[in-house]
């Protein structure tokens, strides 16, 4: 559990190598408007987005920085200040970057801070003797909601920690399996939140169990109770699914990205529901206490891992003929683009497009780390799909196809027919690429009778292997050492 | 004559010999009054081979047994010119595997132990698995005293020849036999014995210990693997470094050394190990200067030569240093082998830029002798442009024919073993005791499910750091 993540990401950003090959370039070449961008954002997210930014794209960083900074007067943590301030310090310390001085670009607001840290700490004991008073009295219902409100407090000025211990402490008072839901999504909210992504999953399935819990006591309740009015509690049940499965679904989706599983992670995009189910994980409303995302980040990692993942045909039906999916690409045109780019073979642009908004990619939290990875996959499935028709081709037609040198095409082509991805072989004088002859049969032939060499062998290992078992002909340990090995054992195991 | 410093038996003893049946049945007994003259008589007189094993076996008290079988008959006669090995198995056996673990060696011994080998009736001397191990050790001993380690091969071939059922018996001469071969650099002498595959342990034929086993297959592997037969080499070496086991043993680390080292020049690559290895071996082998090599091999020449370079000592004192020279030689070869799965042409330089060789003509050379060996296929142009072709496949029918029939064998195999198994009171004991499990498995199940869930402690899962 990374409690201090935040700090974590600073620390490491400190490092002036990470920080060089991090570093993103805005100009005209890879555009990237801030204010738009983080129009669609609020709140805590939006602020995490913010800094990310500031350490990411010192082009914009002051413009982030005043951006962040008008963003934390909307939240309750004071301590956010230091945060920005260290990630903009951090940017200005590096070689080859010039930035003004924190000061010239905006001011802390002192007394809000001082306000805030008041007020924070009265809710605080408030809330903590509340809790108290519901232990005493040993109110099970009171007691969760308590555990609950502290954890939303805790989570609201930035101590993940002690929200996550209140989160799960509140699981021990759960008397219905909506009570067990509602936390598990409150524990989903705050792991992505701190992009802790190896921890969604556990919890998604929690969640799920919960669900299935509920089903089934509606199920029962409905068929103890009479016949007349059976249908509505089954009706709202099942609403109620639909309402938290698709955040289940990103939630899952996300820790399968974050942990690198493109494909899985993109079968689980293409899942998620119309924008409006993801209720108030989405969009900036005011009133939302906890927006986690933009329905155009759902767009783009959905894309991009499905085109670095999946085979072409399943893109067809799944991505393209996605109509709630569609939803979500019409907030990112240049996504709509690049799908369309894919499917028309036109990978030149494609991979233009990637480079072009290669900036957005690498600003976001979630996708940043890996952009690299998803674009060389995008790459090498473009260069697999546009060799799969010939027989033989020029490599000068494929690199006026993809943009390249012959020579990068030719570093391209042979790292991919050495990893397997593609068939063939290539005629280095004459600069052609050949795909393999296979004399199907001969392979066949040779195939079979090299397998029946190795299963005789095997079989016959084996046998002699348990023989010796039955034998008892086994290596033992010797018997001086024997004694040793047991305290050994008992003291590892202990 | 009488060496062992033993008194010798006082001749007058020597009529009190008791008829030879009744000092069979009564061999416990009459121990004390046994000598070594009553014991020739009784061999020469005993027809029945298992009473002839029990006598020989109670007839002096532990202590004086070896050093009774071992005198001299009185008069300085040698009891051995009385048997001969084709009547006499067994009592010549006793008498000679107690003789070559004496001190005293001399030369006449010799002959007996060579014609001994050639001559004894195997059934016979089966009766006493024990002595024969004596005897092989015996062998093996004498020679190396006697400082001509290759005296024991023929002798110890004889014996390994006659004495099993068949050579796929595993018998305690097998690693002697071998150790010895391997010892004397007479690589080719251990062929005929290691082109049988042991399939057949039996405890009764010989008294094995897992010893035997291991040191059969390393000493095997080692022998093939310095003819440069790496394929029965690896598969030997495979069994002894998968042997099962409780434990690791020293020489199953050897054995992984070295198997690797032979994957290496045999392949270019290891393989997978067999699962059922023991995971001590691997965890050491990880962390030997052996793992580098192997992660370095074949593209990174220059740090292969390092790693030989820095760790010569080590490598020349488990003397995989021959191994280690002739895996680093092919090394190019196999970067080479891979470039053609890649390239249809290629030009010299171009190779020998990849493969890390300098000098055109070198490359040349070898890519000459590679096709030559029929390791690849490829054309040299005169303007140094090298084409690749895929090789051909060779088969013929024949050999479809022998791969089927060997298949079928197995089969007849693999069923006739089933079968018995299946007979076998041990196994149909456990797999009635498993279905009765397997019939209580799933109501257990369904009470867990529809019992209690364990609550609290949630908190405990996420570890707070």
């Amino acid at each position: 559990m990374e409690i201090d993540f935040v700090d974590n990401e600073i620390s490491i950003s400190q490092h002036p190598v990470t920080q060089r090959k991090r570093i993103r370039l805005v100009d005209d070449a890879h555009p990237f408007d801030l204010d738009a961008y983080i129009s669609g954002y609020s709140g805590r997210t939006a602020f995490d987005r913010l800094v990310h930014i500031i350490s990411t794209c010192p082009a914009v960083a002051p413009q982030a920085l005043k951006l962040a900074f008008a963003q934390i007067e909307g939240l309750r943590d004071p301590s956010l200040y230091q945060t920005a301030m260290n990630a903009y310090d951090a940017v200005a310390d590096l070689p080859d970057v010039q930035l003004p001085p924190v000061s010239d670009v905006c001011l802390v607001n002192t007394a809000w801070c001082e306000g805030v840290a008041k007020k924070n700490q009265a809710e605080r004991t408030k809330l903590e003797v509340e809790l108290k008073t519901y232990s005493n009295n040993m109110i099970k219902e009171s007691i969760r909601m308590g555990h609950r409100d502290l954890g939303d407090f805790y989570r609201a000025t930035g101590d993940y920690t002690q929200a996550l211990k209140h989160y799960t402490k509140s699981r021990e008072f759960c008397s219905t399996s909506q009570h067990v839901l509602d936390m598990c999504l409150s524990v989903l909210e705050l792991v992505i939140e701190q992009r802790n992504y190896a921890h969604i999953s556990s919890y998604i399935f929690k969640a799920e169990g919960a669900l299935d819990a509920a089903a089934t006591a509606a199920a029962s309740n409905t068929a103890s109770s009479s016949g007349g009015n059976s249908t509505t509690p089954v009706l709202k049940r099942s609403s109620e699914r639909d309402q938290v499965q698709p955040k289940l679904d990103f939630a899952m989706a996300l820790s399968h990205l974050g942990q690198a599983n493109y494909e899985k992670a993109a079968h689980f995009f293409l899942k998620v529901g119309p924008s409006d189910s993801l209720g108030d994980w989405i969009g900036k409303a005011s009133e939302i206490l906890f927006p986690l995302l933009a329905p155009g980040d759902i767009a783009i990692y959905g894309t991009l891992c499905a085109l670095a993942s999946m085979s072409r045909s399943a893109i067809k039906s799944q991505l393209a003929g996605n109509a709630i999916f569609s939803a979500y690409i019409e907030q990112e045109p240049y996504v709509r683009e690049l799908i369309q780019s894919y499917l028309s073979s036109d990978f030149k642009n494609v991979l233009e497009l990637l480079e072009r908004y290669s900036t957005r990619h690498y600003v976001d939290i979630h996708l940043y780390p890996h952009v690299y990875d998803l674009t060389n996959l995008i790459r090498n499935v473009a260069v697999v799909l546009y060799f799969q028709p010939f027989q033989t081709i020029r490599l000068d037609r494929m690199s006026a196809a993809f943009g390249w040198t012959v020579e990068e095409v030719e570093k391209e082509v042979v790292a991919l027919i050495q990893s397997g991805q593609i068939q063939g072989r290539v005629d280095s004088q004459n600069k052609i690429l050949k795909a393999r002859k296979v004399d199907h049969r001969a392979e066949l032939f040779a195939h079979a009778i090299k397998t029946a060499d190795e299963i005789q062998s095997t079989n016959r290992k084996l046998l002699l292997r348990m023989r010796l078992q039955q034998a008892d002909l086994v290596v033992k340990p010797p018997k001086s050492r024997r004694d040793q090995d047991r305290t050994m054992e008992f003291l590892q195991g202990d | 004559m009488n060496q062992s410093g033993l008194p010798t038996p006082p001749p007058g003893h020597t009529t009190s010999n008791a008829n030879p049946a009744s000092s069979s049945t009564v061999a416990g007994q009459s121990s004390n009054d046994a000598s070594l003259a009553s014991i020739v008589a009784t061999i020469t007189s005993t027809s029945n081979p298992f009473h002839l094993n029990q006598y020989l076996r109670n007839c002096a008290s532990r202590e004086i047994r070896e050093a009774l079988l071992s005198s001299i008959l009185p008069g300085s006669q040698d009891p051995l010119n009385l048997l001969n090995a084709r009547n006499n198995t067994l009592g010549m056996l006793y008498i000679l595997s107690a003789r070559l673990h004496t001190v005293a060696s001399d030369k006449p011994l010799w002959n007996y132990v060579e014609s001994f080998c050639r001559d004894f009736v195997p059934e016979h001397a089966r009766l006493a698995p024990d002595r024969v191990t004596i005897l092989a050790t015996g062998i093996r001993q004498f020679a190396e005293a006697e400082g001509n380690l290759k005296l024991a091969i023929t002798p110890l071939s004889d014996l390994l020849a006659k004495y099993p059922p068949t050579l796929s018996h595993l018998t305690t001469i097998h690693p002697i036999f071998l150790m010895t071969c391997v010892a004397t650099r007479h690589f080719t002498a251990a062929i005929p014995v290691l082109s049988h595959p042991i399939t057949t342990i039996d405890l009764s034929l010989s008294d094995l210990s897992y010893h035997d086993n291991l040191l059969h297959h390393y000493a095997g592997g080692m022998a093939l693997a310095a003819l440069k037969k790496w394929q029965g080499a690896e598969e030997l070496l495979e069994i002894c470094a998968s042997s099962p086991g409780s434990a690791a043993s020293a020489i199953q680390l050897e054995a992984l050394k070295k198997l690797v080292l032979v994957q290496l020049i045999h392949h270019g690559k290891t393989s997978p190990p067999p699962k059922y290895m023991h995971p001590n071996l691997m965890r050491s082998f990880k962390s030997s200067p052996y793992a580098n090599f192997v992660n370095a091999y074949p593209l990174q020449r220059d740090q292969l030569r390092a790693i030989v370079e820095n760790e010569q000592q080590l490598f020349l004192n488990e003397r995989t240093l021959g191994l280690i020279t002739q895996a680093l030689d092919r090394a190019p070869r196999w970067a080479i082998k891979k470039l053609t799965t890649t390239y249809l042409t290629l030009h010299l330089s171009d190779i020998g830029r990849r493969v890390g060789i300098a000098n055109e003509n070198e490359v040349k050379s070898l890519i000459l002798s590679m096709i030559e060996s029929s390791e690849i296929s490829a054309e040299i142009s005169v303007d140094g442009t090298v084409s690749f072709s895929d090789l051909p496949v060779k088969f013929d029918k024949a050999e479809v024919d022998r791969v089927l029939e060997q298949a079928q064998q197995q089969d007849g195999l693999l069923m006739r073993l089933e079968k018995e198994m299946e007979r076998n009171k041990e196994y149909l004991t456990k797999a009635v005791k498993s279905k009765e499990d397997a019939a209580w498995g799933p109501a257990m199940d369904e009470d867990g499910a529809f019992g209690e869930r364990p609550s609290g402690n949630w908190a405990d899962e996420m570890s707070f750091t």
